[in-house]
């Protein structure tokens, strides 16, 4: 008998709802992360976590042929990237590095606190993408085999 | 100073399985955990009696935080303990490729 691939499929059903959810907490986290606790290196971690729950429910080629490894390292290597540009940003128009160079707004909104929003977003989505592929390697890479 | 003691008791139950304990998974769990108690010590050191978290809200004084420093001292240690796991977890897969096994009393060809 042929095993289908994944969990049973009440662990998918169940996965279907409330992966968004999880997904969605880890966005609000990144995007919160100057104002609550939390910030872009948790809001990261339960975006990479959503990923590896879909991988777990439903196999390995399910996320594979949705999500290309190639993207998920373009993605961490953007993440890493940008913070070191946005530090340039502050040396180049004043003369110090990482200097908050955007205005710092009115406190306790969302829209505040200069360019710290930015380089949670940016922290997010290198961790995000990094827990992921630390996850993927682990898990699938066997050596001597392709790539 | 209870509280320190049971980080204390955290670490040495960590301590206890790295050193004792045969499965490198388990040798790898007490490592995370001894981190564990070596980070609860660290918030702890920063606690003040009657302290609240330290995040600034309106209408919060600032004196009335527990201290913040070590606590991102701490986020950055739980990074740091991340990227380890990922190591020896890494390096636990490779083994158990090699010697299909994960007793370390069975690894010990020197090569081969």
């Amino acid at each position: 008998m042929e095993r289908e691939e994944g969990m049973t499929l009440i662990v998918k059903t169940i996965t279907r709802f409330t992966v968004w959810l999880i997904l969605l907490y880890g966005f609000y986290l990144i995007m919160h992360g100057h104002l609550t606790p939390g910030g872009g290196f948790a809001g990261g971690l339960v975006i990479g976590l959503s990923f590896i729950h879909l991988t777990l429910a439903y196999g390995r080629d399910f996320v594979r042929r949705r999500v290309k490894v190639e993207l998920m390292h373009a993605l961490e290597a953007t993440g890493s990237l940008v913070f070191l540009l946005l530090g340039l940003v502050g040396l180049v128009t004043s003369g110090v590095f990482f200097l908050n160079f955007l205005g710092h707004g009115e406190p306790f909104t969302l829209f505040s606190a200069g360019y710290i929003p930015l380089l949670n977003l940016v922290i997010g989505l290198k961790v995000g993408a990094g827990l992921y592929l630390a996850f993927y390697y682990l898990a699938d890479y066997r050596p001597g085999e392709g790539k | 100073m209870g509280l320190y003691f049971m980080s204390f008791i955290l670490f040495a139950v960590g301590l206890y399985g790295v050193l004792v304990k045969k499965d490198l998974v388990k040798i790898i769990i007490g490592l995370t955990i001894m981190g564990y108690g070596v980070n609860l010590f660290l918030i702890l050191i920063g606690y003040r009696r009657e302290g609240l978290y330290p995040i600034l809200e309106k209408g919060r004084a600032a004196a009335a935080m527990v201290d913040p420093l070590p606590q991102a001292m701490v986020l950055t240690a739980i990074v740091v303990e991340l990227a380890v796991l990922a190591l020896l977890v890494s390096l636990a897969v490779r083994l158990y490729e090699k010697y299909r096994t994960h007793d370390i009393t069975k690894i010990r060809r020197l090569k081969g």
